[in-house]
C-alpha cells in the first residue's frame, strides 16, 4: 500500500515537472549525416538545456528540398514551428504573409544592442517594410576562385584585382589548345544568369537591382551602371570567352578543376566539392575583382526566425540569441558553416581556416539580393532579362528597361 | 426497413467510400480552386482574403507567359501522343507474337513507366548534355549528324526536345501494355480465316487488327492527352521552365505562380482554365470517336 502509494507520487510530481518544461520547436534542414547536425544535437542543444533549465528543444530535421511545401502546408493549417533556420530568401515572403514575428519591436532593447554585431549583408536579409524579422545564422557569398596553373601557362602571375584586369585576363585565358577550332579553355564560367550569378557583376560595376529602401527599380536596373555590367559580360559571353551557361556543360567545379575554366566566382561550399573528387586540386581564392562600386558580391545563407504563434515567446527568443552567439558561431564554423558576426577575423578558427577569412572579407562589402516578398518573381524578371540580351541578343539598355518596367508594377503591389 | 430498403443501404455502403474520396479529393478541390480563383488569396487563414472578382482571370488572358505556358503544353501533347501511340502499337505487336524472352522484353520495355519521373528526368539530363552527352556523341561522332555539339537544353528553339523524347520514351511500355490487352481480345479464329481466304500478313494488320483495336486506341487517346497536359515534372527538374520561358508549361507555370510567388488566387485561375480546356478536349475527342465508332 505504502509503496503503491510512492509509486503514484512519483508519477504525479514528474508529469508535473513535464508540465513545466516549456518545449520549443525548431526547424532546420542540416543534413543528418553533416557535422553540423552532430554538432546541434549533441553539443549545442545539450549546453543550452544545461544552462537553460526548464527549456526544452526539439529538433525537427526537414530536407531542404521539401522544407519549403512542409512550410506552406503548415502555414494554411496555422501549425508552426516556433523558432526555425530559414533561408534568407524566404523571411521577407513569409512575414509579408503575417506569420513571423517583428523580433526588433518584440525584443527592442536586446536586439539594439546585438544589431551591430552582425554582418551588415547577412542582417539585411532579415528586414521588411520596417522591421526586423529574424537573426542571420550562417552565411557564405562567392568569391573569385582562379586557377593558378593557367595564369602562369597565360604568362600572368596575378588574380586580377580590378574589373578592368578581370575583362583583360578572361580575353587572355581562354584558348582554342589542341587547335581543332574549337575553344577548350575558358577565361571564365558560371552557371546561371539569375541574380545569384550576376550581383557580383552588377554590384560591382555600380549598378544595383532595387534602391536602398527596396521600393524602387526604375533608374536602378536599368542605371547606366547596370546596363554596362550587362553589356560588358553580353560582349564577352558573345565572343566566346565565357563559357556557354546551361545545357549541361562540364560544371563550373569540375571544369575549374580539371583546367577548362580558368576564373568562377564561388561560395565556401566549392573546396570540399572539388577535394572529394580531385584532392589533389589547388585552389586559390580572391576577392570579386572591383569595378566603380568596389567588390561587391552576393549574399547567401540562413536566418534564424520565430514564429508569431509561439506560446514561449522568451524561450524561443532565448535560443534565438544563444545560436547567434559568439560561442556557437564559432563552433559552428569548425564544421564548417560561416559565421555571421563581424570581428571574427582574428579568431583561431577563422585564421587558421584555408578560406573562411577571405570570405569574411568579402562579407563585409557583400549585398543581399533585395529582401523584398516578391523576390523570386524579380528574380525570374532579372534572370530572363539576362538571358534575353546575353544569349537572345536583345540590346542590353532595352531589356533591362523592359525589366525595370515589369519589376516597378510589381512592387506597387506590396506598398 | 423492407428488404429493398435495406438492399438499396448495403449498396449505398459499398460505394460510400468511393464517394467519399471523390468528392474529398476531386470535387472539393475544384471547387476550392474555383473560389480560391477569385481572391487574392493569401496562404494565412489567420489573414483576410481579399475579393477580387475575375480580375485575375482578366490579368490571365494578358499575360504573354501564360500563353507561352498554353502553346508549350498543345505542343507536348500533339508531339508526345502520336509518337507513345505509334511506338507502343509497333512494340505491342512485335511482342504479340510467341517467341522467345517475350516476358522480359515486356518487363524491360514497361520498367520507364514505373520508375520515378524526377530520377528518369535527371538521367535525361546527363543524356543531353552538351559536353560529353550521349545524345551529342551519337549524332556527332557516331552518325556524323551534326558537325558540332549541341547546347538542347540552353537554347529555346531545342530545349523542348529533350522533354518530348523523355515524354515519349516514358509512355511507350503503358500503351505497349493497353495495346497487348486489346490484342489479345482478339480472336484467333478471325485470322485463321484470314489466311485460309489468303489474306497475307499485311492484309491482315489492316482488315482485322486496326479495326478491332479502335477502342483500345480512343482509350488510350483520352488518357494519354490528359496525361499530356498533366506534363509536369521533366520540366520541373530539367530545365525549371527556362530557358526563358521556353518550356514552361500550364502546370510549371500554376507552380511557379503560388508556390514560389505565392499568389495563390492567380495559380488557382490558371488550374481553373487548365481544368476547363483538359475537360472540353477529353468530352470532345469522346464523342467523337464514340459516334464514329457506333
Amino acid at each position: 500500500m505504502k509503496r503503491a502509494f510512492l509509486v503514484t507520487f512519483l508519477v504525479l510530481v514528474s508529469t508535473f515537472l513535464l508540465g513545466a518544461t516549456k518545449e520549443i520547436v525548431f526547424w532546420h534542414s542540416y543534413s543528418t549525416t553533416s557535422g553540423e547536425y552532430e554538432l546541434l544535437t549533441k553539443d549545442i542543444i545539450p549546453t543550452f538545456e544545461k544552462s537553460h533549465p526548464g527549456i526544452k528543444v526539439t529538433e525537427v530535421q526537414v530536407p531542404s528540398d521539401e522544407m519549403r511545401r512542409r512550410l506552406i502546408v503548415s502555414t494554411a493549417a496555422a501549425q508552426y514551428p516556433d523558432v526555425m533556420r530559414m533561408d534568407i530568401i524566404w523571411v521577407p515572403q513569409f512575414a509579408d504573409i503575417g506569420v513571423l514575428m517583428p523580433v526588433d519591436k518584440e525584443f527592442a532593447q536586446e536586439f539594439a544592442k546585438l544589431k551591430d554585431t552582425f554582418l551588415p549583408g547577412p542582417l539585411s536579409t532579415n528586414y521588411w517594410k520596417g522591421n526586423y524579422y529574424g537573426l542571420p545564422l550562417d552565411t557564405n557569398t562567392r568569391i573569385l576562385l582562379w586557377n593558378k596553373k593557367l595564369f602562369q601557362a597565360a604568362g600572368l602571375k596575378q588574380p586580377p584585382t580590378t574589373m578592368d584586369e578581370f575583362i583583360k585576363d578572361i580575353k587572355l585565358l581562354t584558348k582554342d589548345n589542341n587547335k581543332d577550332g574549337q575553344i577548350d579553355q575558358w577565361g571564365f564560367a558560371d552557371n546561371g544568369f539569375g541574380p545569384w550569378n550576376t550581383i557580383p557583376w552588377i554590384y560591382s560595376f555600380g549598378g544595383k537591382i532595387l534602391d536602398d529602401t527596396n521600393s524602387k527599380a526604375l533608374g536602378y536596373v536599368n542605371s547606366t551602371q547596370s546596363v554596362e555590367a550587362l553589356k560588358t559580360f553580353k560582349d564577352l559571353y558573345q565572343q566566346g570567352y565565357i563559357a556557354p551557361i546551361g545545357g549541361g556543360g562540364i560544371g563550373t567545379l569540375e571544369g575549374y578543376a580539371e583546367g577548362v575554366y580558368a576564373m568562377i566566382f564561388e561560395g565556401p561550399w566549392a573546396w570540399s566539392i572539388i577535394k572529394g573528387q580531385y584532392p589533389d586540386a589547388e585552389i586559390n581564392f580572391a576577392l570579386v575583382p572591383a569595378g566603380k562600386g568596389g567588390s561587391k558580391s552576393v549574399v547567401g545563407g540562413e536566418d534564424i526566425v520565430l514564429f508569431k504563434s509561439t506560446k514561449y515567446k522568451a524561450e524561443a527568443w532565448e535560443f534565438a540569441k544563444y545560436m547567434t552567439s559568439k560561442e556557437v558561431q564559432l563552433k559552428f564554423a569548425g564544421v564548417g558553416q560561416m559565421p555571421v558576426l563581424k570581428g571574427l577575423l582574428n579568431e583561431p578558427v577563422i585564421k587558421n581556416h584555408p578560406f573562411f577569412g577571405i570570405y569574411l572579407q568579402q562579407l563585409e562589402t557583400a549585398v543581399a539580393r533585395s529582401p523584398h516578398p516578391a523576390w523570386n518573381e524579380i528574380n525570374d524578371i532579372m534572370d530572363s532579362a539576362w538571358q534575353n540580351s546575353v544569349v537572345g541578343g536583345i540590346d542590353p539598355k532595352k531589356a533591362l528597361d523592359d525589366a525595370a518596367t515589369q519589376i516597378e508594377k510589381l512592387l506597387t503591389k506590396y506598398k | 426497413m423492407t428488404r429493398t430498403k435495406k438492399k438499396k443501404m448495403i449498396g449505398f455502403l459499398f460505394v460510400l467510400p468511393g464517394l467519399v474520396s471523390y468528392f474529398a479529393w476531386t470535387l472539393y478541390p475544384i471547387v476550392k480552386s474555383f473560389i480560391m480563383s477569385l481572391y487574392d488569396w493569401t496562404i494565412n487563414p489567420n489573414l483576410p482574403n481579399i475579393f477580387v472578382g475575375l480580375d485575375n482571370y482578366a490579368e490571365l488572358f494578358k499575360d504573354p507567359k501564360f500563353y507561352m505556358a498554353l502553346k508549350n503544353t498543345i505542343l507536348y501533347t500533339i508531339v508526345t501522343v502520336p509518337g507513345q501511340l505509334i511506338l507502343g502499337f509497333l512494340v505491342a505487336v512485335l511482342l504479340n507474337r510467341k517467341a522467345k524472352g517475350q516476358t522480359v522484353f515486356r518487363l524491360l520495355y514497361y520498367l520507364p513507366v514505373v520508375t520515378s519521373w524526377v530520377i528518369v528526368s535527371i538521367l535525361f539530363q546527363y543524356l543531353f548534355s552538351a559536353r560529353g552527352g550521349l545524345v551529342n556523341f551519337l549524332l556527332k561522332d557516331v552518325l556524323h549528324i551534326i558537325s558540332k555539339d549541341v547546347a538542347w537544353m540552353s537554347s529555346p528553339k531545342t530545349a523542348m526536345i529533350p522533354i518530348y523524347t523523355l515524354g515519349i520514351w516514358k509512355g511507350i511500355g503503358w500503351s505497349m501494355l493497353i495495346f497487348l490487352a486489346g490484342l489479345q481480345g482478339i480472336p484467333k479464329e478471325y485470322y485463321e480465316a484470314a489466311s485460309l481466304d489468303g489474306a497475307n500478313g499485311w492484309q491482315q494488320m489492316i482488315k482485322i487488327t486496326l479495326p478491332l483495336i479502335v477502342p483500345t486506341l480512343i482509350f488510350q487517346l483520352v488518357m494519354l492527352t490528359i496525361g499530356g497536359f498533366n506534363v509536369f515534372l521533366s520540366v520541373y527538374v530539367m530545365t525549371g521552365g527556362g530557358p526563358m520561358g521556353s518550356t514552361e508549361v500550364l502546370s510549371s507555370y500554376m507552380f511557379k505562380q503560388a508556390f514560389d510567388y505565392f499568389h495563390f488566387g492567380y495559380g488557382a485561375a490558371i488550374s481553373v482554365i487548365f481544368f476547363i480546356i483538359v475537360f472540353t478536349v477529353s468530352q470532345l475527342q469522346r464523342k467523337l470517336f464514340s459516334k464514329r465508332n457506333a
